[in-house]
This record gives structure tokens, C-alpha cells and sequence, in this order.
């Protein structure tokens, strides 16, 4: 992906209609760009019996100009969080504020962006007339319309290619032309349900620089992955799901830090002198040494809260992983 | 061919705009009380009660904010598909080999070719047209949401509206280009199937190849059969396109004042002794609907005899019904369905011929023309009465002879009580049992004027148009049984008077309307019904849908219930009862016993006949927009049943957005 091509230009303030919520709620924030709250989702079939309990009165807001990441192993409840916050699903109970409005109102879709899990494009179109046709559905002049499909192909990367019907795509190709579907309209807010599935490391790096560069350009992120190291790279905050329900929220710097802990790290120290740098360091402090905190890695939180979780299923407070040794009375 | 009912546009619009509004209303309020019931089952007596509401609440912004921007997208994307999924390359290819090999199988021997081309084409496009609507529509909405492109959609700012309009503009804009390319490709089929000539068999194309009449027997020597007045000599013609035509000479004798005939077809004037002259003429005798021109090159025995192109294939003959029909019983006082003849017939009333001791019967049936002008007839020296009537003969009367009928002309005064009136003698003729006869009215007919008091003013010959129908263009047409105990029956669609044709390409335009008016109710009905079905179940409810909908007035027939409520068509009972006597092996012209189990049974065949025809009013009459009849008959198509069926089809399409917009809105796309 050709990332040092301009991505499309940033929004202009005036061009953004206030939701309804907006102009009315005295209470509304207009830093916080999704809030979520008590929100519930049971899937039942087609004789209203309760099938699949998919997420559990989920509290959360995205404030804006960050990158949010839901991680969760697979079924854990991502998409149908993704899916609820754009009215493609309707709550069982609770409710999804977006951008200041109902999930289900279709205004607020003029400033949304969202990749599915899988792209869903019409096989029947070629690259080019897929973000023609997408880019139609806003309200956009014809002249940056095709401006902006022409930027958004080079963007992706997929020049050579924007001719030949989706139907031929590899994966990966399919992949990068719902990116750009998703940024057609040049969004406030980002929807991506695994946004890296499916593509090669250098594609999943590529996209990664991407997203980084959609926060920088002041757009928020929501982005939802089982894969650690996409989450770990990009996000500024996460939630872990988990069978539905909310595990961990926080920072994910703060959320690896282990308290309570001092890590040294050294340089050209031969393995002779720890035992002296030890009894050192107990006296007085040393030239050229850290002392810091040491961070667990993503992969041991999750795992911790996975394990955990099988053991003692519910809501488990925030933080509570980060703590050597979790006292059990704070779980339920 | 008669017309069953002919509401006028302008008398049928209001009742039928109430009647929309009320189908809507209900409809609207029965979808409110099932979206509660449902809603209540999911969230509770009065969680639901809200849910309903924001949904109606959330209408009338979606429609009122529907983006003709949006909508045409969709369209283009709907149109997109339609092609690349080639399902209109195929329905094209099909009909293109059905029209190529098509000609192999029909027309063939037949009188009347051009009905079984007509039919063949209008069927054809007809069946393919809709079947292919029906594959766009009922796949295109269960395909995007199984594929789940539809999430891409509408996580746009796109409105359930403009998904539903897009589709059905889409689908339309394919299916109009595609008749309108079918449409021109048969007119061309059909014309150029039709369209040939023949030439003289004999030793020249000259009189040479003409043979004399054998004036003894007046019958033809190639066909046996009598020749037509003053024929001379016949020929006949090669065999092309399955048949053959006689030709004769016959002597056009006029007195040397008069002027020549004005045509090509004379091939010798000779000067008789009695000073006048007979112009000998070479015509060519019709067969079927068809005949051909003839031109003469030259004069006398070296004179080229060519024969033009068939005409008289393409007709669309225009019927001018009566605006009023009144019967009068013996005594002379009007009766709504003229005299009983204890046999009950809907459309006819019948006229009495009187009686041996009462021979001056005043029993007629009157029908008034409006606007009778000139203007609106052809160019002939006579204006075409076409008459079907029935006879009801009594058993005093001659089974052998055929009954006589009479006809009077009157003019309608606007004001009788200063006006004169024209009324003319009465012109007896025979009438045609069980066939259309028509009957050459002469624009010049004998009579007399009558003055307001009844006095005679004067007598004479007198101008059917300026006279008799005069400045208010209003005719009445008396007509009468002159035959003792005998009755004709007639119906107000049984006599009109033929207008001026109408031009051919126009007919058949409106013929390819209605099938379009049929395609966009199919398209309509594919998208509604798919937005809450999936493709099988969508093709299926809509062929069921349209086999009621072809079928309407026959299962409305079917579905009559006398004052009592019992059926009027009922012969061994409705469904269910006739179920028990197939069972119980019981005659169907047995009563069943009377008891408890009889009486559910009635009730039960009641409830299930009455939704059956409820389902005809609610199923789009297909047989209505289906003006191939007309066309395959050569009539022109009743503007009046045009615009009603495009009034109807507008309704439907507005129906069916309404259902799709509410199925589509409380849908969960992504579940
Ligand atoms: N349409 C559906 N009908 C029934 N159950 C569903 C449906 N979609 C998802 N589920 C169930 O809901 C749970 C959460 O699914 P999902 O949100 O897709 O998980 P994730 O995206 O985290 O992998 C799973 O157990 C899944 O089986
Ligand atoms: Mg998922």
C-alpha cells in the first residue's frame, strides 16, 4: 500500500450537520462519539426462543480522536457490538448513542465509515465503479466524488487492478477496496471489524500505518480483532470481551503496567556482578541503570483473563489483571 | 369479441381513488395491529406500544426525505446487475430464437394469420417479460442480504425507501428498454410475416391468364362457387404465404355523365349501345381479412396486371357504444330489463315481437349515441352498425325461418317541445343468430319530420349526420322484433357503430402498455415481497399472485353469493362440501342431510369462498391489463380501460412501496 499518498482531506468543520441528540441533550458531550450503555443483545430464532446470549449489558464510551479496540477470542461478542453501534442489529435492551444519535437513524451514517468482517461488495462491479457506486449514496459533488475515488484507489493500492471485477479479487485485494469504501465519505467515525483479517504481513502492517494516520488525521477509530499485536500496535484504548461480557477497559499502556514490581534493566554488566549490583542497588542507586515497571505482554493479560474467566464467568472489575494476585472477593 | 362492463374512466376514478384510500387505511391499520402483536410478544404489552410508534413516527421523515440522488443509484446498481447477471441476455436470446424459428409453426394454412402472429408475439413477450421482472426482483434483495452486501448499504445514509424505489426504477428502466425492443422487433415479425403478393397463374401476367364466367351458372370454375355480381371472367393467383386469391373482371357500368372510377385497376372501357359506359375492373376477392391492390399498366389485352401488397391485415377498428340503453315493454312504458323471457341473462334485455292478438307491440330497445359526427366514421358511403343479438324463439314460432328485426333512426331534441324531430322508416332485416352481423347504414335515409305536437312537417330523404344526428351530435337507434312471438335479445354492448379506425401502431402501443403496466405490478410485487421472503418463496407467492390475478373475474364468478349468502355457482357446494360428497360418494345434485355437520360445512365453505374472493381484489387483476384480445381481434383497445388499468397500476406500485418500506424498516438486516 502506497501510504505516502495524501489520504482524502481532512473534514471541514462546516460540512457537519449537529445530530439531533446534539442540538436538544444539554448533557450531550460532544467529545464522546459512542456510548454505550446497558447494552444487551440475546439472538433468538425464528419462534422468539432465546438462542445466543451475545453480549451482556455492555457500558462503554469512545471519546473522540482515539483508536478503541475491541479484543475478545472468536464469538466473544465483537461484531454484534460493531453491528448494534450501526443499527444493523436492534438491542434487546439498552441503547447505542453514535455521534450524538440513535444507532438505528440513518443520519448519522453521512459521517460513519465502516469495513465489515468480511467485505461485502457486489462481485458484478469492478474497483472503480464500486466507490462510484458507494460514493453516490452521500451527498458529495460528482467532481470530488471521482476525485476521491481516484485518491482512495492509489491509497489502497490497487491502480492496476481497478478495472477488473471484485470477482477476481484475491482476499487480500478485497480486503483494501472496503477500506476505501469505508472512507468514500471521508468519515468522522471509523468502524472496522477485523480490519487486518486475511491480509499478509506486509498488508497487515500497511494497514496498521493506516490507521495510526486516519487517528492523526483527527477521526476516531473503533477497531475489533482477536489478534494481540494489531490491537497492542494501534489502539490507545481497549475493551476485552468476553462470551459476551465486559472484562477489561482501560489504556492498554496502564493496563500492562505491573505495579508493584521494579524491573533493572543494564547494559555490559557481566553475569558475575549481578549478585553485587544487587546488594548495589539495596544500598545506593547505580549510574546507567533503569528502573521502571515491567510490562506484562498482551498475550499473558488475555490469556490471564481468558483462564479466569473460565473459572469465575461474569463482569470482573477493571485493573483487577494488572494485580499480581487479584483478591477473589472482587470478582463475582 | 364484446366487452363484459365498460366503466368510464371519468365515472370509475373517484369511487375507485375512495376505494384505494380505504384498502390503504385498512391495510395500514391491520399492518399496525400485527406489528403490535408482534412487537408486544418481544417487548411487552407497552414497550411495544412505543416500538410501533417510533416506526410510524420514523415514516413519514423517510419518505418525506427520500433522495431522487439516492434512488437513482440504487437504480443504476439494480440496472448493473440485471445486466451482468445476463438474466436479460438470456430472456432476449430466448425470444430472439422463438421469433427466428417461430414462423415455422404458425400461421400455417390458416383464414386469419395475422390473429395467430398477434396472439403468438403479445403472449410470448407477455410471459417472458414478466418471468423476467419476477427473477430480477425476487432475487435481487435475498441475494444482497444473504451475501450481506446489503450491510455495506445501508450503513450508508440510504433509506429502506430508497433501497425498495431504486430496485423497482432499476429493474423498470431494463424491463421498459427490453419490451420496448421486443415490441419493435415483433411489429416488424408480424408485419413482415404477413406482408407478400402473389402472382397470376397463367401463361402472362395479363388477361391472358383469365378465364370467362360461365354466365349460365354463375358459379366459378375454380371453386365452385357463385361469382360475384357482373363478374366477367376469373383467374387465380400463385399459392404464397398458405393461400391463394380469385380474381375477377367485372363490368362497372356507369352513364357517361359520371365520372371515371378513381382507380388503377381498369383494363378495358367499351362504349355500349345504350350510350353508357362499362368500365371493366380486375379485383382481387379477400380472403380472410386481407386483399391486395390491383394496378393496370396500359389498356386492353398487353395491359401488365401487378398485385400490391396485402392490406387489411392491420386494422384496429373502433367501436362507438351507445351511452344508454332502454328497454320499453309491450304497453310502451320503459322497463330496466325488457321483457321476461324467464331466462336470466346479466347483460341482455329482451324485445318482444308481439302476439297474433296483439300485433302492435311497442316493445323496443333504444340505444342513444352521443357525439355522432362525420368526422368520427370512414371515408364510405355508409357508417358500419355491428349487431350481435340473441334470439329467444317461443314455441309458436318457425324454428327454420330466421327472425326479422327492425331498425328506426331518431333524432335526440336538446329541447323536444320547440324542436322538430326526424324519425326515420323502419328497416327491417334478418337477423344473425350467434354471430356479428353488420349492418350498412346509409348516410341518406328516408323519413319524416315530426313537429313538436306530433304533426307531420314534411317527408324525404334526409343526411344521417346532418339531420338525424344534427347540431348535438345525439343519434337514438330503435330497435324492434318484427316477427310474432318472437324475442331478440340484445345488450348494451351488443350494438355500436364502427368509427374511423385508429392508426394500427397506436393500438398495438397500447397493447405493449398494458403488458407494461403488468411488468412493473410483477417487478413491484418480486421487491416488496422479497424485502420479508426468500427468492423460492418469493417466485412461488408471486405466480400465485398472478395465476389469481389472471383468473380474478372467473374465481369472483366462482365466489358469487346470492342476497342469501348461499353460492350462486353452486353445484354440489364450495370446497369443502364438495370434498365431503367426492368422500362420501354423494350425487351432487342430493342435498346433504340436514343437520349440524351440513350447517358447519356451509358456514365453513362460506368463510373460505368469501377469502378466496377477497384475494381477487387484493391479487392485481393481470386479465384486465391484458389487452391482447383487442389487438388479436383487431379492435382498437378502450382508452377508458387503458387509463383505468394504469389508474389500477399505480395504485398497486404505491401498495406494494408501502409493504416493502415497512417490511424493509422493521427488518434486522443483520440477523
Ligand atoms: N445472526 C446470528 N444468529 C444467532 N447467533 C449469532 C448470530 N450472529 C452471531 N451469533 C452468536 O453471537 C455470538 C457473538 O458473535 P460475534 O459477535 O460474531 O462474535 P465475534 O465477532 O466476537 O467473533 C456468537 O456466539 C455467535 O455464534
Ligand atoms: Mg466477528
Amino acid at each position: 500500500m502506497a501510504t505516502d499518498t495524501p489520504a482524502p482531506s481532512p473534514p471541514s468543520e462546516s460540512t457537519q450537520t449537529p445530530g439531533r441528540l446534539e442540538q436538544s441533550n444539554p448533557d450531550y458531550d460532544p467529545n464522546v462519539v459512542i456510548e454505550a450503555q446497558n447494552l444487551t443483545k440475546i439472538y433468538r430464532d425464528f419462534w422468539g426462543r432465546q438462542k445466543v446470549r451475545a453480549l451482556n449489558a455492555l457500558d462503554l464510551e469512545v471519546r473522540k480522536g482515539e483508536i478503541f479496540g475491541l479484543l475478545g477470542p472468536n464469538g466473544s461478542g465483537k461484531s454484534t457490538t460493531i453491528k448494534l453501534m450501526l443499527g444493523l442489529l436492534f438491542p434487546t435492551s439498552g441503547r447505542a448513542i453514535v455521534l450524538g444519535q440513535n444507532a438505528t437513524d440513518v443520519a448519522k451514517n453521512e459521517r460513519i465509515g465502516y469495513l465489515p468482517e468480511e467485505s461485502y461488495l457486489y462481485k458484478f462491479l469492478n474497483a472503480e465503479e464500486t466507490l462510484d457506486f458507494y460514493g453516490r449514496l452521500f451527498d458529495i459533488p460528482a467532481k470530488v466524488r471521482k476525485e476521491r475515488v481516484q485518491e482512495l484507489i492509489q491509497l489502497v493500492g490497487l491502480e492496476k487492478a481497478k478495472r477488473r471485477q471484485l470477482r477476481e479479487y484475491s482476499k487480500g485485494m478485497t480486503r483494501r477496496i472496503g477500506l476505501a469504501q469505508a472512507l468514500i465519505n471521508d468519515p468522522e467515525l471509523i468502524l472496522l471489524d477485523e480490519p487486518t483479517s486475511g491480509l499478509d504481513p506486509l498488508g497487515t502492517r500497511d494497514m496498521k500505518d493506516m490507521i495510526l494516520k486516519l487517528r492523526d488525521q483527527g477521526k476516531t477509530v473503533v477497531m475489533c480483532s482477536h489478534l494481540l499485536a494489531d490491537v497492542e500496535d494501534v489502539c490507545d484504548r481497549i475493551a476485552i470481551l468476553f462470551q459476551g461480557d465486559l472484562k477489561e477497559m482501560g489504556r492498554v499502556d496502564s493496563l500492562l503496567k505491573v505495579s508493584g514490581e521494579t524491573q533493572i534493566t543494564a547494559e555490559n554488566i557481566p553475569e558475575s556482578a549481578h549478585e553485587e549490583i544487587r546488594q548495589l542497588i539495596a544500598k545506593h542507586g547505580g549510574q546507567n541503570v533503569v528502573v521502571d515497571n515491567p510490562r506484562t505482554t498482551l498475550e499473558d493479560l488475555f490469556l490471564n483473563i481468558v483462564r479466569e474467566s473460565e473459572d469465575r464467568p461474569g463482569m470482573r472489575p477493571a485493573g483487577a489483571a494488572a494485580e499480581k494476585k487479584p483478591s477473589s472477593d472482587q470478582t463475582h | 369479441m364484446y366487452v363484459e362492463s365498460f366503466p368510464q374512466f371519468s365515472e370509475w376514478f373517484l369511487p375507485g381513488l375512495l376505494l384505494f384510500l380505504a384498502v390503504i387505511l385498512s391495510g395500514a391499520v391491520l399492518g399496525l395491529f400485527f406489528g403490535y402483536l408482534v412487537a408486544a410478544f418481544r417487548h411487552g404489552p407497552f414497550e411495544a406500544f412505543y416500538v410501533v410508534a417510533q416506526v410510524v413516527a420514523e415514516a413519514v421523515p423517510d419518505f418525506l426525505h427520500t433522495s431522487p440522488r439516492r434512488v437513482v443509484a440504487m437504480a443504476r446498481l439494480a440496472i448493473k446487475e440485471a445486466l451482468r447477471r445476463r438474466v436479460v441476455l438470456v430472456t432476449f436470446a430466448i425470444f430472439a430464437l422463438t421469433i427466428l424459428f417461430g414462423s415455422w409453426f404458425m400461421g400455417g394454412g390458416s383464414e386469419k394469420p395475422e390473429q395467430i402472429y398477434v396472439n403468438f408475439v403479445l403472449w410470448g413477450t407477455q410471459m417472458l417479460v414478466l418471468l423476467m421482472g419476477l427473477l430480477l426482483s425476487a432475487f435481487s434483495l435475498p441475494d444482497d442480504i444473504k451475501n450481506k452486501t446489503i450491510y455495506t448499504v445501508v450503513t450508508k445514509p440510504v433509506r429502506s425507501t430508497e433501497i425498495i424505489l431504486g430496485r423497482m426504477l432499476g429493474f423498470a428502466t431494463v424491463g421498459t428498454l427490453l419490451l420496448v425492443l421486443m415490441g419493435l422487433i415483433s411489429y416488424f415479425f408480424v408485419w413482415r410475416s404477413l406482408d407478400h403478393s402473389h402472382l397470376l397463374v397463367g401463361p402472362s401476367q395479363t388477361v391472358a391468364a383469365f378465364t370467362a364466367v360461365d354466365t349460365e351458372t354463375q358459379r366459378s370454375t375454380v371453386t365452385g362457387k357463385r361469382v360475384s355480381q357482373n363478374a366477367l371472367y376469373e383467374a387465380a393467383t400463385t399459392r404464397d404465404n398458405d393461400h391463394w386469391h380469385r380474381l375477377e373482371i367485372i363490368a362497372d357500368v356507369r352513364s357517361a355523365e359520371d365520372p371515371k372510377p378513381d382507380s388503377q385497376d381498369v383494363i378495358r372501357t367499351i362504349k355500349r349501345a345504350d350510350g353508357k359506359i362499362e368500365y371493366q375492373r380486375v379485383m382481387c376477392l379477400p380472403v380472410g381479412n386481407h386483399t391486395h391492390p390491383v394496378t393496370v399498366t396500359g389498356e386492353g389485352d398487353n395491359a401488365q396486371i401487378t398485385l400490391g401488397n396485402s392490406v387489411g391485415y392491420f386494422r384496429a377498428r373502433v367501436p362507438i357504444y351507445c351511452s344508454q340503453l332502454t328497454f320499453y315493454n309491450r304497453e310502451g312504458s320503459p322497463s330496466k330489463k325488457g321483457t321476461n323471457v324467464g331466462k336470466e341473462s346479466k347483460r341482455r334485455g329482451y324485445v318482444d315481437g308481439g302476439s297474433a292478438s296483439n300485433r302492435s307491440t311497442l316493445s323496443r330497445a333504444t340505444f342513444s349515441f352521443d357525439n355522432v359526427r362525420e368526422n368520427r366514421f370512414p371515408d364510405l358511403d355508409f357508417v358500419p352498425l355491428d349487431l350481435t343479438l340473441g334470439v329467444y324463439r317461443s314455441y309458436k314460432g318457425d324454428i327454420e325461418k330466421r327472425v326479422i328485426a327492425g331498425l328506426q333512426f331518431e333524432s335526440i331534441a336538446d329541447k323536444p317541445d320547440v324542436e322538430n324531430k326526424f324519425i326515420s322508416e323502419v328497416i327491417e332485416f334478418e337477423t344473425n343468430e350467434f354471430a356479428v352481423q353488420t349492418l350498412p347504414v346509409p348516410k341518406k335515409i328516408v323519413g319524416r319530420v315530426v313537429a313538436p305536437d306530433g304533426s307531420l312537417v314534411e317527408e324525404g330523404a334526409y343526411d344521417l349526420f346532418d339531420d338525424f344526428a344534427g347540431e348535438n351530435g345525439k343519434l337514438l337507434i330503435v330497435l324492434s322484433c318484427r316477427d310474432i312471438n318472437q324475442y331478440i335479445g340484445v345488450g348494451k354492448s351488443d350494438a355500436y357503430l364502427r368509427g374511423q379506425d385508429q392508426a394500427y401502431w397506436w393500438n398495438f402501443l397500447k397493447g405493449y402498455i398494458g403488458i407494461w403496466c403488468q411488468l412493473m405490478i410483477m417487478i413491484a410485487l418480486g421487491v416488496a415481497l422479497s424485502t420479508f421472503l426468500g427468492s423460492p418463496l418469493v417466485m412461488l407467492s408471486a405466480v400465485a399472485v398472478m395465476i389469481v390475478g389472471f383468473n380474478s373475474v372467473f374465481i369472483r364468478k366462482l365466489a358469487e353469493v346470492d342476497e342469501q349468502g348461499n353460492l350462486i355457482n353452486e353445484q354440489g357446494g364450495g370446497p369443502i362440501e364438495s370434498f365431503v360428497r367426492v368422500v362420501t360418494q354423494q350425487n351432487t345434485m342430493v342435498e346433504l342431510d340436514t343437520g349440524f355437520f351440513d350447517t358447519i360445512i356451509e358456514k365453513l365453505d362460506y368463510l373460505l369462498v368469501s377469502m378466496l374472493q377477497m384475494l381477487t381484489y387484493l391479487a392485481p387483476n393481470f386479465g384486465q391489463l391484458n389487452f391482447s384480445n383487442y389487438l388479436v381481434h383487431g379492435y382498437a383497445v378502450d382508452n377508458n380501460q387503458l387509463l383505468i388499468g394504469i389508474a389500477t397500476t399505480g395504485a398497486f406500485l404505491m401498495g406494494l412501496t408501502l409493504l416493502g418500506y415497512f417490511c424493509l424498516k422493521t427488518r434486522e438486516i443483520a440477523k
